[in-house]
């Protein structure tokens, strides 16, 4: 019935198309000219720039292409494999069951968020690397250490354990607001805890697990940090390093190449949406925030208890404590590794040396600046696009489920780059090129597909009656978002807000082309002192950097502004 | 009430008026050496009033930043925008803002010393010359376009608290035979440049070359190590440093000793039978900004005062003559002699970035390194 109103073609959905339309420019600008890029001979901007299909054959003839790739599809499938059902299980433990501390849990679960992949990777070499401390200290009792930190199982492993938040956030969303009543059905039936969670919970909230198994996918894609620090001296490519690669290895860089590439894992990925939309297509029938709620009740796991914290507790040691203790230890000595006894080194010298860093203080301005403002727009902007497509089944709002994802298809860095050419070469946005503006487009689009998720989560599951009394009071499309759909996704969207700052304050890759003089960035920041191998200064602003998240947070917290709604 | 305000903001005024002239002074006496031409001193005004110069360069800040304060301290009136890029991003950054005519570098100074020959080549320089041109040997000026300032060789660092110093190959040769001598001790603990992914990597192995072929005999003892490469020299120095590695091959000596100065638990080898010496070219833009401060930047740098910071405090070797200090090109020539091998700013340069010939150098030594 409300579906049948909405799609009445009429002058009230103007807003709806304008919004989307500006969106869909914003989106499409840096895809396309990627795309153009691809069959092109030289830069576009080049005077020797032609039409050229010799970028294709090249990467195509690259062996090292198809080994990159293989690689990507190998992490990738293997996040998919272990953060799916490890998210989806975790999220059932914290928001079903009777878990010891699960309120601490729900925010604790979610830390591996905050770290930026690079301080992970680095993290990792000097605690678990072959002369690393927790190494050196094993061996010392032990003999030889069993483990590889930069083979391949290693770097499957740690990707796939980091990104298990991305998927519990989904399915613990979708977790809330699925009514106990059917598993209380289901016990009283006979069913035991085991039994109800995979025959009555599993699936209703399949579709956000659908959701999140893809977007996972995607980001198995877009790695660059881990596999860059990990696999790259061991001449493991993953198809962002390959991209990374190719900026050098003709000597002069090569964009069409570059583009090419990004337009392969298009082609990959993108049928992965259609296979997304048919999973959640189903999702209407889950619509669960009723004009009436009823408040979850927590399944006993009765000896389980104890064994399901320790097991979250034993995660959370080896993807936050062990690299963040490798890098806050690197941050206070001057050397380490084999033979140095740590007590000789000691110095607070690196931090001293941030201070005489031009750019660096700026930096962490301009971070904390585009991490909460900027976050905040984006969210925003955001909350727009949700509002605009929100129960409107028009052929256009669908096409726009697709476009969101295309920057995230875009590995960060060739989004950075497209971005930079596009504040460059069309003229209005030229002087806004050495400003945060520019981040702040690029790092609103690639998170835009992660963003709309949060936000949409917040408001797409609120019952369609709530929408339908209002406008059967008379209020137009506008009204009701503002005064119905808004008010009641007000949590949501501060929890969107929050994870969008550490997803802002952690970013690393999309920056590199785009930091200039006053618009520097930590994350893009981190990758260049990284390259140049300043790791003094390195691991000095990587403990800051994670310092202004768990700040970012603890606030947020007090401010009683939930990270997990 | 009227007037004695009037007074005030007269003085005031005057006062500013006073401080400016007083801090400008001392500006000209500190950092013009006397023998440029009179004519110097209206271009230093016109960078005054420019007021502001940026830097594109791909110099880490460790070592570079001695030579920027000297600067600002010599000109305190030219405000100094440092941007620190990868060579191959400055490259991207400066083309493309070039070419969109909205370049915001005044001064471009990498030390891929084949990107910056090929923006020299196209036209992207303008013709300056310097008054310091004539204290810098011949081969590290190109036609008024783009000069060398610094004089860096390149080295072997390996890890003194795990290899004793006589222990350690001080020659190309035998660095080889070392390598194939104990591959089996040093599995997974030798580091050498990356050529495919680092431009500076591809143009020290493209040196060693020209000295002969003892390159392959390299490649095959880092082949039998099971030897990891890097993009960085960085990343190279942290390796060493930990222990993870023992010894890394052709990094950029300059860093290395800056780092020694550091951590003594690195040491640096500059090998004595050739040692590959490179330099980090500087060049003013066509379409810069902001010249005149850009030239006064770029006088700077080479004359004997900048130099003079690049051999004591920034480790990155005086390329003059007539510099003394730790690190000079007239103590590496003292001390290796004919060994000393500087790479040429000219037109051969252009050949490193052949496709043609990049291939099939990588498919050699892909194979070499992986055993094959």
């Amino acid at each position: 019935m409300a579906t049948a109103l909405a799609a009445v073609p009429g002058g009230r959905d103007l807003w709806r198309v304008a919004i989307i339309a500006t969106g869909a420019a914003a989106i499409l600008a840096p895809v396309a000219l990627v795309v153009y890029q691809s069959f092109l001979s030289a830069p576009f901007f080049s005077a020797r720039a032609r039409f050229s299909l010799d970028g294709y054959a090249f990467v195509l003839a690259d062996e090292d292409f198809w080994v990159a790739g293989l690689n990507s599809v190998i992490l990738a499938a293997s996040m998919v494999a272990i953060a799916v059902p490890v998210g989806a299980a975790l999220a059932y433990l914290v928001v079903r069951t009777d878990l010891p501390a699960r309120r601490a849990l729900e925010t604790l679960v979610l830390v591996p968020l905050f770290v930026s992949p690079m301080v992970l990777a680095f993290g990792y070499v000097v605690s678990l690397g072959p002369v690393g401390f927790l190494t050196t200290a094993y061996e010392s009792v032990l003999g030889a250490a069993p483990w590889n930190i930069y083979s391949m199982l290693a770097t499957a492993l740690i990707v796939a354990l980091t990104h298990v938040p991305h998927v519990y956030l989904y399915v613990a969303a979708a977790l809330r607001l699925v009514p106990s009543d059917s598993e209380e059905a289901a016990r009283v039936a006979g069913a035991g805890p085991g039994r109800t969670a995979l025959t009555v919970t599993l699936p209703m909230v399949l579709p956000s697990i659908g959701v999140g198994a893809v977007l996972v996918f995607f980001l198995g894609f877009e790695l660059f940090g881990l596999p860059y620090v990990l696999g790259d001296p061991e001449g493991r490519l993953v198809l962002s390093t390959y991209l990374y690669k190719l900026t050098t290895r003709l000597g002069t860089p090569s964009y069409q190449l570059m583009a090419v590439v990004v337009v392969a894992i298009m082609v990959v990925t993108l049928p992965l949406v259609t296979l997304q939309r048919l999973v959640t297509a189903q999702a209407r029938r889950y619509a669960t925030v009723r004009g009436k709620a009823v408040r979850a009740r927590l399944v006993p796991l009765g000896r389980w208890r104890w064994l399901a914290f320790a097991a979250i507790m034993l995660w959370l040691v080896a993807v936050v404590i062990v690299p963040l203790a490798g890098i806050t230890l690197r941050s206070v000595v001057s050397s380490w590794g084999l033979g140095v006894n740590l007590a000789d080194v000691l110095t607070l010298r690196n931090y001293a040396a941030i201070d005489s860093m031009r750019g660096v203080g700026r930096s962490i301005v301009n971070t904390a600046l585009i991490a909460t403002f900027g976050a905040a727009l984006s969210v925003a902007a955001y909350a727009a696009f949700t509002l605009a497509t929100h129960r409107w089944p028009g052929w256009f709002s669908r096409v726009f489920d697709y476009l969101v994802l295309l920057p995230r298809a875009m590995p960060g860095i060739v989004a950075g780059l497209a971005i930079f050419w596009l504040f460059l070469f069309v003229a209005p946005l030229k002087p806004l090129l050495n400003t945060l503006a520019s981040i702040w487009l690029a790092y609103t689009l690639v998170w835009m597909p992660f963003g709309l998720r949060l936000v949409s989560n917040a408001v797409g599951q609120i019952g369609e009656e709530l929408e339908d009394a209002a406008r059967v009071a008379g209020a137009g499309p506008g009204r009701v978002a503002r005064d119905v759909v808004l008010p009641l996704a007000r949590h949501g969207l501060l929890a969107s807000w929050l994870l969008t700052f550490l997803l802002f304050a952690r970013e690393y890759s999309t920056g590199i082309y785009l930091i200039g003089p006053g618009s520097e960035v930590m994350g893009a920041m981190l990758v260049s002192l990284w390259s140049a191998g300043n790791i003094d200064v390195v691991s000095a602003l990587s403990v800051i950097n994670t310092v202004m998240i768990a700040l970012g947070i603890a606030i947020a917290l007090r401010l009683g502004i939930a990270l997990d709604e | 009430m009227l007037k004695k305000n009037t007074e005030e903001t007269m003085i005031k005024s005057l006062a500013a008026g006073l401080v400016l002239a007083l801090m400008a002074l001392p500006a000209h006496a500190v950092g013009v050496p006397e023998n440029y031409p009179p004519s110097y001193k209206a271009m230093l005004a016109a960078a005054e009033k420019e007021g502001k110069v940026v830097i594109y360069s791909n110099t880490e800040q460790f070592a570079v930043n001695p030579v920027l304060d000297a600067f600002q301290a010599a000109f305190p009136n030219i405000k100094l925008d440092y941007v620190e890029i990868k060579s191959s991003e400055l490259y991207n950054r400066f083309v493309s803002e070039a070419s969109a005519g909205a370049l915001q570098g005044d001064v471009i100074w990498s030390s891929s010393m084949d990107l910056q020959f090929k923006l020299l080549d196209e036209g992207f320089a303008q013709a300056y010359a310097s008054p310091e041109k004539a204290a810098l040997p011949a081969w590290a000026v190109y036609k008024d376009l783009g000069y060398g300032t610094t004089f860096e060789p390149a080295a072997f660092i390996y890890n003194k608290r795990v290899l004793q110093e006589a222990a350690v190959p001080k020659s190309h040769a035998a660095l080889a035979k070392y390598l194939s001598d104990n591959a089996a001790s040093l599995q997974g603990k030798v580091g050498t440049y990356d050529p495919q992914k680092s431009g500076l990597g591809y143009f020290l192995y493209s040196q060693d070359l020209r000295n002969g072929t003892v390159l392959w005999d390299i490649a095959k003892g880092l082949g039998q190590t099971k030897a990891r490469q890097y993009s960085a020299t960085g990343n190279m120095l942290e390796k060493v440093a930990s222990g993870e590695h023992l010894l890394a091959y052709n990094v950029v000596g300059s860093y290395a000793l800056l780092k020694a100065k550091s951590d003594p638990s690195m040491g640096v080898v500059i090998p004595n039978d050739y040692a590959v010496v490179m330099t980090r070219i500087a060049f003013v833009p066509k379409d810069a900004k902001r010249p005149n401060a850009a030239k006064v930047f770029l006088d700077f740098v080479l004359s004997k005062a900048g130099q003079e910071v690049i051999a004591n405090k920034a480790s990155l070797f005086s390329i003059r003559q007539d510099v003394e200090g730790e690190a000079t090109a007239a103590k590496l020539t003292r001390e290796l002699g004919s060994a000393i091998k500087p790479v040429a700013i000219n037109a051969e340069l252009l050949d490193l970035l052949e496709p043609t010939k990049r291939l099939p150098f990588f498919k050699k030594w892909q194979g070499l390194i992986e055993g094959k």
